[in-house]
C-alpha cells in the first residue's frame, strides 16, 4: 500500500485524485498488440515514443475491449476520491478495492473499465470528462458514469437513491473536510466468497437416476473455471438484502453445464442413483497421472481450451521418442534448479515420492527446509501449482 | 450489509443531506443545444434509477411548489401511478421488472412535445405553440381557458389550475423553453439527472444513437423507440427493456392527429369558397322558388323585397 | 321579409303565473352559482378534473343549446324563405326567438365554464386567429351567427316600436330621434335581409358539422361507437332531423303554456318532414355503424353501449315509427310525446358524444356532474323560459289567435 500517503496527499490537498496508481494497474495484456492496426491505438500516421498520440478513448466499435486479467487485482489502488465536481456536490470516498473485491462473480474489472484499449487501464474521467459532450451525446459526462456505475448496483440491494449514501454533506455552501481514517477503508474488503465444494440435487422425475451430483469446487480448481464462466449474469441482491429467492431461475436446468458438457443424449452420465465422486484421472480415464503427472495443469497436456481427451495413454505420443527421467527439465515445474541441484537424482530431494512432501535433510545437515530455502529460483509460469 | 455499509459512510462523516445543493448551477450547459431545429430528449428508462431528482429539478426550475429536494425523496409514493397535475410538470412511476425484481422499472412522464401536436392544432386562440426549437410553448395572456387542448392531446398532458378562479392557467412541461433559448442551458431535468438518463440533443441526432443503442444491446432494449413515430412524432423519445405498454404507455398509431382535423378545416376555410358556394347555393334557390307553390295563408303581402 | 308577419302580435295572457316563480327561482339558483363559481372558481363549483376538461356545461349547455336553438330556426328559415313555403312562416318567429336567447345563453353558459371569460374576444382578434383549429371556427360561426339572429330579429324590434317609442322621464326627448332610427333601420333591412337569411342558413351548417368536428382530434379517447371520421356530417344531419321536431315541441309546448289551439295545419306537414330529415340521419348512422363495423360494440353490454340503445331507439327508432303513423301526426299529444323524443334523443346524442363516449385513457375515476353544474344547467333553461316568456309578451312573436282560426278553416 505505498501508493496510500500519495493518495491522501493528492486527493484531500490538492483536490485531485491519484493517478499514479492507474500505471500500477497496467498488466501484461498486451501481447496480441503486434496483430493490431496501428490505427486501433494511435490516432496519428507516424506515432513516436515522445508523441505516441494514442487514442485516449477508444469506442467499443474500434477497439474490443481487452479483458482485464484477475489477477491484476492484486495491484488495484485502494480507494479514490471522486470530487472531480466537488463545486457542484460533495466529493465522494470511493473504496476501490473494496469493489475490486466483489469483481470475482461479475464480469470482471470490465464491469466498471469498459472500453479498455490494449495494455492501458482507463479511469472513468479520462473519457467521461466532465459535463456531457454535445458531440458525443453517446457518452455520458462525468457525473452520469458515476452515478450509472454507483447506482446500477447500488439500488439493486440497496433500493436506496438518496445523495447522502454516497456524498460528503455540505454546510453553509462549504464541503465539511473529510479526513478518512486509513485503517477503515484497509479493514474494509469484500470477504472473499468461498466457494462450496459440491451441489447435491436431486431429480426425482428423472428414470435414470434421481441424484446429480455437481462437484463445484473440482471445477474451479481441477478444471480452472474463473467464477464468472458461469456466473455470468450474477447480481448483489442475490446474497444482500433483497427480496428475491436466494436462487437462480434457470428457464433450462442443463443450462449450466451444457455450455461445455454434451447433454444432449447420455443421461447417466450426470443422473445417477446416488451421488457419485469428484474427477479422477484414473478411473475415468484408464490412465492414472500417479505419480508423474499429479502435478500437472490439464491444460498442459490438454492444449486447446476446454476439449479434453484424445490423448494416446503411449508416453511417446506426448515426449519425445528419446525421453528419460535423467532429461526432465525441473523448470517446468516453475522451479529452476541451481546448478548444484541439478546434479541430484530425484529420489535425493522427492524423499517421499513426487507429489509428497520434500525432504532436504538427506544432504543439508544445517537444518535448511524447502520452502524457505529454495534449490534454485522460481520461474515466470506459475501453473504448475507449487503444492 | 445494508447497515455496516452506511456505518462506513458515516465513520466517514458523509451521511447527510445538500449533495443536491445547488440546481441552479449548470454542470451541464451545452451551448450548441441552446437553438437550433428539433431539439429533443432521449429517455433511457434502463439507465433511470427512479430517483425523482427530475421532479425536484422541474419544480426548483419552474417554482412550482417550492418544496426542498427532501420532499422528493420518498420512493414508496412511485409504486401507484400518478399523473402530473398543475404543480408537477413531470412525475416518475415506477414498473415491475420481471427479468430482475430488484430493479424496477421507473419511467419519467412530461409532455412529449409532439412535432405536430394536437393540442397546438386545437388552441383557438394559438395561446399554444411550437417554438423553433420544437418545445411546445404555451401563453397565458392568450388562452382562453377552453381546455380543448386537454380534450385533443393523446397522451393527456395538459392541465389546468382548476381551484384558480382569476387567472387559471393550463399546465405542462415547457421543456425549459426560457432556460434553453435565453440562458443556454439544458433542460433542469436533463441537467440534474444523477445517471444523465436524459439526453438532450438534436432529435435527429438522438434517433440515430438510440437505434445505435438498441443494436449496440439487443439484449437491453426492445427494438422499438417510443415517440419516432407516434402521432406522427414526439421531440421526447424513450428507450425502453421492456414493452412500452407495460410501463404506463399507450400504443398509439403513427399519424399526427391534427391531420384527421385540419384537412376538413382548410378544406371549409380555403378562400372561403365552400361557404361561399353554399351561400350562393342558396340565393339561388331562394330566387327560383320567389313564386312558391304555397302562396302564405291570410297573408297580404309576398317575397322578399315587401316593405310595410 | 320577416317583417310581412303581420299577424303576430305581443300574447295576451297573465305573465305572473306560479310557474313563472318557479322558473325565477331556478334562475336565481342559477345566477347563484355562477357568482360562486366566479369568486371561487371551477374546482369549488364542478367535478371537472385534470382527465375531463369538459362536462355537462359544455355537453349540455353549448352542444345541446347549439343544435336545438339552431337547429328549428335554421330548417324553419330555409323552408319559408329559401323554399318560400310561406304557409309555415307562422313557426318562424317563435323558432327565431330560440335560436336568438338559445345562442344568448350558449355564451353566457361559456362564459362560465371559460378559465378566462374576459379573454373571449380573443378569437375575434386577427392576430390570434388560428384557422387549424375547429374550434376557432365554431367559435367565429357562433359569434358571427349571434349577431346575425340578432339583426334578423330587429324588424321585430321595430315593429313593436314604430310610432310607439315612448321612453321615460327626460329620456322622452329622444322619442322622435329613436323612432326615425327604428323607421331607417325596417326600411333598410328590409330590402338586405335575405342576405342574412341565407347567411344564417350557411352559418348554421357550418358550424354544427363543425361541433361533431371537436373530437375527430381525439381519436384515442372516444370511444368506436362514436368516433367516426364523419361525426360531423352526423352532427349536421341531427341537427337538421332534429329541427322541425324543436320547432313542433316549442309550438305545442307554446300552445299548452298560453292556452292556445295548437297550430296543427302546419304542424302535420311539417311532421311529415321529419320522417325524411329524421330517416336520413338514421340511415346515416346505421351505415356509418356498419362501414367501420363498430356495430360489434353495440350489445357488449357496457355503460356506453346501452347509452348508445338509448339513444337510438328512444330518440330515433321511436320517435319515427311514432311519426310514420297517420294518427300520431294529427294528434297534438302524441306529437308533441314523439318530438319531445327526437328532441330528447339528439341531447343524449350530445351528451353521449362529449361525455359517454369520451374515456380518457389515465382517468382514476368516471366524471359526474356536482350538483352546482346541474342546478345550473336546470336554471339556464329556467331563465331561457323565462326571458322567452317575457319576450313573447312584450314583441310580436306568436301569431294572432285570429290568424290562427283562419288558418285552421
Amino acid at each position: 500500500m505505498p501508493c496510500l500517503p500519495k493518495i491522501l496527499i493528492s486527493g484531500l490537498i490538492a483536490g485531485f485524485p491519484c493517478l499514479s496508481p492507474l500505471a500500477a494497474c497496467a498488466f501484461e495484456g498486451a501481447a496480441d498488440l503486434r496483430n493490431r492496426p496501428c490505427v486501433d491505438c494511435h490516432a496519428c500516421n507516424a506515432p513516436t515514443r515522445e508523441a505516441p498520440c494514442l487514442r485516449g478513448c477508444p469506442r467499443p466499435h474500434e477497439v474490443a475491449p481487452t479483458p482485464i486479467p484477475a489477477t491484476a487485482t492484486a495491484d488495484i489502488p485502494d480507494f479514490f476520491v471522486l470530487d472531480q465536481l466537488s463545486d457542484l456536490y460533495g466529493p465522494v470516498f470511493f473504496p476501490h478495492k473494496l469493489h475490486a473485491d466483489m469483481e470475482g462473480m461479475a464480469q470482471g474489472c470490465a464491469v466498471c473499465h469498459h472500453h479498455n484499449p490494449p495494455g492501458k487501464i482507463l479511469g472513468c474521467k479520462e473519457c467521461h470528462g466532465g459535463p456531457s459532450n454535445p458531440e458525443h451525446l453517446g457518452q455520458p459526462g462525468l457525473k452520469g458514469a458515476y452515478h450509472r456505475q454507483c447506482l446500477s448496483c447500488h439500488r439493486e440491494w440497496s433500493h436506496e437513491t438518496d445523495c447522502a449514501v454516497c456524498h460528503q454533506p455540505r454546510e453553509n455552501g462549504h464541503i465539511i473536510p473529510v479526513t478518512p481514517e486509513a485503517t477503515d477503508i484497509m479493514g474494509r474488503l469484500h470477504p472473499n466468497v468461498k466457494p462450496p465444494g459440491k451441489w447435491v440435487y436431486k431429480t426425482p422425475d428423472m428414470p435414470e437416476g434421481g441424484v446429480v451430483t455437481f462437484h463445484h469446487g473440482e471445477h474451479i480448481q481441477l478444471f480452472g473455471l474463473a467464477c464468472v464462466e458461469c456466473h455470468r449474469k450474477e447480481n448483489c441482491s442475490r446474497c444482500h438484502g433483497g427480496t428475491a429467492p436466494n436462487h437462480r431461475v434457470r428457464t433450462d436446468p442443463h443450462e449450466d453445464c451444457s455450455a461445455c458438457h454434451d447433454v444432449s443424449d447420455n443421461c447417466t452420465r450426470c443422473h445417477a442413483q446416488s451421488e457419485t465422486a469428484g474427477f479422477e484421472h484414473g478411473r475415468r480415464t484408464g490412465f492414472s497421472l500417479k505419480p508423474y503427472h499429479s502435478e500437472r495443469d490439464c491444460a498442459a497436456c490438454h492444449v486447446g481450451g476446454k476439449v479434453f481427451g484424445g490423448l494416446s495413454p503411449d508416453c511417446r505420443s506426448c515426449h519425445a521418442p528419446d525421453w528419460m527421467p535423467e532429461a526432465f527439465d525441473h523448470k517446468l515445474t516453475g522451479l529452476e534448479l541451481d546448478e548444484l541441484h541439478q546434479e541430484a537424482s530425484c529420489a535425493d530431494c522427492h524423499v517421499a515420492g513426487l507429489g509428497k512432501p520434500v525432504g532436504c535433510a538427506g544432504c543439508h545437515e544445517d537444518g535448511k527446509q524447502y520452502p524457505e530455502t529454495l534449490p534454485g529460483k522460481r520461474v515466470g509460469d506459475a501453473t504448475a501449482p507449487g503444492k | 450489509m445494508k447497515v455496516s455499509r452506511r456505518g462506513f459512510f458515516q465513520v466517514l462523516g458523509l451521511g447527510a443531506a445538500g449533495a443536491v445543493a445547488s440546481p441552479d448551477r449548470s454542470d451541464a450547459s451545452s451551448p450548441s443545444a441552446s437553438l437550433g431545429e428539433g431539439m429533443g430528449m432521449l429517455v433511457d428508462t434502463t439507465e433511470c434509477i427512479g430517483c425523482r431528482k427530475c421532479e425536484y429539478a422541474c419544480d426548483h426550475a419552474h417554482e412550482l411548489t417550492g418544496q426542498p429536494p427532501s420532499a422528493f425523496e420518498d420512493l414508496s409514493i412511485l409504486d401507484t401511478p400518478r399523473r402530473m397535475d398543475e404543480d408537477s410538470f413531470t412525475v416518475v412511476n415506477r414498473y415491475p421488472n420481471p427479468d430482475n425484481p430488484e430493479k424496477p422499472i421507473s419511467v419519467k412522464i412530461q409532455c412529449m412535445h409532439c412535432l405536430r401536436p394536437a393540442c397546438t392544432s386545437a388552441c383557438l386562440v394559438g395561446a399554444l405553440q411550437v417554438a423553433e426549437n420544437g418545445a411546445v410553448v404555451y401563453e397565458a395572456w392568450k388562452c382562453l381557458g377552453c381546455r380543448y387542448c386537454m380534450v385533443a392531446c393523446p397522451f393527456g398532458v395538459p392541465t389546468y389550475e382548476y381551484h384558480e378562479p382569476f387567472t387559471p392557467q393550463v399546465r405542462k412541461c415547457t421543456f425549459c423553453h426560457e432556460r434553453v433559448t435565453h440562458e443556454g442551458k439544458i433542460p433542469a431535468c436533463a441537467e440534474m439527472c444523477p445517471p444523465m438518463a436524459l439526453t438532450f440533443g438534436q432529435r435527429s441526432e438522438l434517433l440515430e444513437l438510440a437505434h445505435k443503442k438498441i443494436a449496440d444491446n439487443p439484449e437491453r432494449y426492445i427494438n422499438h423507440v417510443y415517440g419516432e413515430h407516434e402521432v406522427g412524432g414526439t421531440s421526447w423519445l424513450y428507450l425502453a427493456p421492456r414493452e412500452f405498454e407495460e410501463l404506463g404507455f399507450l400504443k398509439l398509431g403513427p399519424g399526427a392527429l391534427p391531420s384527421l382535423t385540419e384537412p376538413i378545416q382548410h378544406a371549409i376555410f380555403k378562400f372561403g369558397i365552400p361557404p361561399l358556394t353554399l351561400y350562393g347555393l342558396l340565393g339561388a334557390m331562394m330566387w327560383a322558388y320567389r313564386n312558391g307553390d304555397d302562396p302564405p295563408v291570410s297573408h297580404d303581402m309576398e317575397g322578399e323585397t315587401n316593405d310595410a | 321579409m320577416t317583417h310581412s308577419t303581420v299577424r303576430a302580435e305581443p300574447a295576451r295572457h297573465e305573465f305572473w303565473t306560479p310557474g313563472v316563480y318557479f322558473l325565477i327561482a331556478f334562475t336565481l339558483i342559477a345566477v347563484g352559482i355562477a357568482i360562486y363559481r366566479f369568486l371561487f372558481g371551477l374546482a369549488a363549483t364542478t367535478n371537472l378534473d385534470q382527465e375531463h376538461p369538459w362536462g355537462i356545461w359544455i355537453a349540455l349547455d353549448v352542444a345541446t343549446g347549439v343544435a336545438l336553438a339552431a337547429g328549428g330556426f335554421t330548417t324553419a328559415a330555409a323552408l319559408t324563405h329559401i323554399f318560400h313555403r310561406h304557409r309555415y312562416e307562422v313557426l318562424v318567429r317563435p323558432a327565431l326567438l330560440t335560436a336568438m336567447l338559445g345562442y344568448t345563453f350558449v355564451a353566457l353558459g361559456l362564459t362560465v365554464d371559460l378559465g378566462r371569460y374576459y379573454n373571449m374576444h380573443h378569437p375575434l382578434l386577427p392576430s390570434m386567429w388560428q384557422g387549424n383549429s375547429v374550434l376557432f371556427e365554431v367559435g367565429m360561426c357562433v359569434v358571427v351567427y349571434l349577431n346575425v339572429l340578432y339583426i334578423e330579429f330587429l324588424p321585430v324590434v321595430c315593429e313593436r316600436f314604430i310610432g310607439a317609442v315612448n321612453l321615460p322621464g327626460f329620456l322622452a326627448a329622444l322619442n322622435r330621434p329613436v323612432d326615425r332610427l327604428l323607421r331607417f333601420l325596417d326600411r333598410t333591412l328590409s330590402k338586405v335581409m335575405f342576405l342574412f337569411i341565407i347567411a344564417g342558413v350557411v352559418l348554421s351548417c357550418m358550424h354544427q358539422s363543425s361541433l361533431g368536428g371537436l373530437l375527430l382530434i381525439a381519436p384515442y379517447k372516444v370511444h368506436p361507437l362514436w368516433y367516426t371520421p364523419v361525426l360531423p356530417f352526423l352532427f349536421l344531419l341531427s341537427a337538421i332531423a332534429v329541427g322541425y321536431p324543436m320547432v313542433i315541441f316549442e309550438s305545442l309546448l307554446a300552445s299548452k303554456s298560453f292556452g292556445r289551439k295548437p297550430e296543427m295545419s302546419v304542424l302535420t306537414p311539417l311532421s311529415r318532414l321529419v320522417v325524411l330529415t329524421l330517416g336520413i340521419y338514421l340511415i346515416a348512422k346505421a351505415a356509418d355503424l356498419l362501414i367501420r363495423d363498430a356495430y360489434v360494440h353495440v350489445l357488449e353490454g357496457s355503460l356506453e353501449s346501452w347509452m348508445f340503445l338509448v339513444e337510438i331507439c328512444l330518440g330515433g327508432l321511436l320517435p319515427m315509427g311514432m311519426l310514420l303513423s297517420e294518427r300520431v301526426r294529427h294528434s297534438p299529444n302524441l306529437l308533441l310525446a314523439a318530438s319531445t323524443l327526437v328532441v330528447v334523443g339528439v341531447a343524449i346524442n350530445r351528451i353521449n358524444v362529449f361525455l359517454v363516449a369520451y374515456q380518457p385513457p389515465f382517468a382514476q375515476k368516471a366524471y359526474f356532474p356536482s350538483l352546482m353544474e346541474i342546478f345550473f344547467t336546470v336554471g339556464m333553461v329556467a331563465a331561457l323560459m323565462l326571458v322567452y316568456r317575457a319576450a313573447v309578451t312584450i314583441f310580436p312573436i306568436l301569431p294572432r289567435e285570429r290568424a290562427v282560426r283562419a288558418g285552421r278553416a
